[in-house]
């Protein structure tokens, strides 16, 4: 990668359990490709799951015609990934405390929120749900 | 897509383990709640779970395993996990899954540590 040139991938994927692999094996090639350590790489594979699964369970209800769209944008120092569900319904806004004892569900956007360095969640006033994330290479 | 989880039982010593080998997504819930009363079963109270083979773990998996993890304790077992990658163990402390099972290193480590003291 040289200069400020952004680089960008969009990957779509249908609203189905199980293809949210297909985004967070994307991610993980294009944060390896830029540098970042395993262990960022991880966080982000999770975080790109947890993502898709959200758009893909809780804003499309899991309807098989609709899609979820992941955009991967290469910056000099950060990646930064888009998802985007057709807005069936807004995401939950409720997050698990960890503690005693733990939740059962609605871990997602608690990992998401904690793995990455920023996070934003809209949902547009005409349905679509979206997770803007990104994380740096030097943190 | 597969998301495919095979889970198997075994005992050694004092200890049931329970071995995952695949994903450990929603589509887990009923092989993992079916090994982990093969498991728990018999009066050995020491349960170890070997994520050795298991490479991705979701948010409804880890609900999944937060489920038999507070049935076990609730029955009284102590719960020892192996085989985890670091980011893995990060994820289950950041859950607070911490504060209910130990993680070991390996399998020897679950063995000597389900020991009763002085045996």
């Amino acid at each position: 990668m040289t200069g400020d040139r952004k680089r960008r991938i969009e990957i779509h994927i249908p609203s189905e359990l199980g293809y949210e692999k297909v985004a967070m094996e994307a991610a993980v090639a294009v944060a390896r490709r830029m540098g970042f350590s395993p262990d960022r790489v991880q966080d982000l594979r999770t975080a790109v799951a947890e993502a898709c699964i959200n758009a893909i369970e809780h804003g499309n209800k899991l309807d098989i015609s609709t899609q979820v769209t992941v955009i991967l944008i290469e910056q000099p120092a950060s990646l930064e990934v888009n998802v985007s569900d057709e807005g069936k319904q807004p995401l939950p806004a409720q997050r698990p405390q960890p503690g005693l004892p733990p939740a059962f569900r609605g871990w997602g956007m608690f990992l998401i929120e904690n793995l990455m360095d920023e996070v934003q969640v809209r949902t547009e006033p005409d349905g679509g749900n979206q997770i803007r994330m990104v994380i740096y290479l030097d943190r | 897509m597969s998301d495919k989880l095979e889970a198997t039982v075994r005992r050694r010593d004092g200890l049931s383990i329970i071995q995952f080998k695949g994903d450990m997504t929603t589509f887990a819930e009923d092989v993992v709640h079916d090994v982990f009363r093969e498991a728990t079963r018999d009066s050995r109270r020491n349960l170890a779970l070997d994520f050795s083979a298991c490479e991705y773990i979701n948010s409804a998996g880890i609900a999944v395993i937060i489920g038999i993890v507070t049935e076990a304790r609730r029955q009284g077992w102590r719960i020892f996990v192996f085989g985890l990658s670091t980011h893995y163990q990060k994820i289950f402390r950041m859950v607070g899954l911490g504060d209910y099972i130990e993680m070991c290193a390996s399998e020897d480590e679950a063995l000597q540590r389900a020991k009763p003291p002085g045996a």
